[in-house]
């Protein structure tokens, strides 16, 4: 009998593949009605995201508007925090709220892209949406 | 010298600890082999530094795997076990919009890190296609305990 366990305990070890943690940003899908026009209250700032290369540092953003450039991911999140109105005073020129349009090319890397996305939610900004690639 | 004692009597290790101990194990990986999610599919999920993100409720979800190919291109979709060749997106939409309908209220959207947005993109719009306005969950590389 214990041959059998042993063969068991074998069998287990191998077949068995342990899950790896993952995690998730949530975005809603509001449906697109194209008749209907939206009007912004305000303009989103978009940001422009291209890949330049597999690493994760390969990735040029780019900010719509007369902003200072940005070049890396936590300059971007330096940027946005502190441009967000009620935190490091009343210079504040955007609201918790503000729309965040991320704006991706064809050829922008998914990983690029999220790290962008991450950006945005690091500094505390709640609607972020992801558009059409440029 | 005589021997002393009966000398036909012969000396055994005691098996019970080891038997016991096999059983944990054999406990133990039949129990754990159970918590394997067979709907995602084996991939390098983006890893954002620093990520601030939530942990996703696999329960109330429906999986949608993009399946990588070199070079940022993909071979196709696999979702909730029915693999989607890339030019039949309306399958997509249909099969997340039957999910929806059946109680899921959330999908999850699992692509490498490598893949190009231009495909990301269109299978977000298949999942928007499906209606009855379901929250997207972008998944990640979660932190290493």
């Amino acid at each position: 009998m214990i041959d059998v366990v042993f063969l068991l305990l074998i069998y287990f070890m191998v077949a068995t593949e342990f899950k790896t943690a993952e995690e998730s940003f949530p975005m809603d899908l509001p449906l697109r009605d194209y008749r209907q026009t939206i009007q912004l209250d305000s303009e989103p700032l978009v940001i422009f995201v291209e890949s330049a290369g597999d690493k994760k540092s390969d990735l040029r953003i780019r900010l719509d508007g007369p902003w200072d450039t940005v070049s890396s991911i936590e300059e971007l999140v330096l940027f946005l925090q502190s441009n967000k109105a009620g935190r490091f005073g009343a210079s504040g020129l955007f609201t918790e709220t503000h729309p965040i349009l991320i704006r991706p090319t064809k050829e922008t890397r998914w990983g690029h892209t999220i790290a962008a996305y991450n950006a945005a939610v690091r500094a505390k900004y709640v609607n972020i949406t992801l558009d059409e690639p440029s | 010298m005589a021997r002393r004692g009966n000398p036909s009597s012969a000396i055994n290790a005691n098996m019970t600890p080891m038997i016991d101990v096999t059983f944990l194990l054999i406990v133990f990986f039949v129990v754990v082999s159970q918590i394997v999610d067979r709907d995602a599919v084996s991939m390098d999920l983006p890893a954002p530094s620093q990520a601030v993100a939530g942990i996703p409720d696999n329960q109330s979800g429906v999986v949608v795997n993009i399946v990588p190919l070199e070079h940022g291109d993909v071979a196709g979709i696999v979702v909730a076990g029915h693999t989607i060749a890339w030019d039949s997106m309306h399958e997509l939409s249909d099969i997340v919009e039957t999910r929806l309908r059946g109680g899921a209220t959330e999908v999850h959207l699992r692509a490498d890190r490598t893949t190009k947005y231009l495909y990301v993109h269109q299978v977000i719009e298949a999942i928007r296609a499906a209606g009855l306005n379901p929250r997207l969950q972008l998944v990640i590389e979660g932190e290493q305990p």
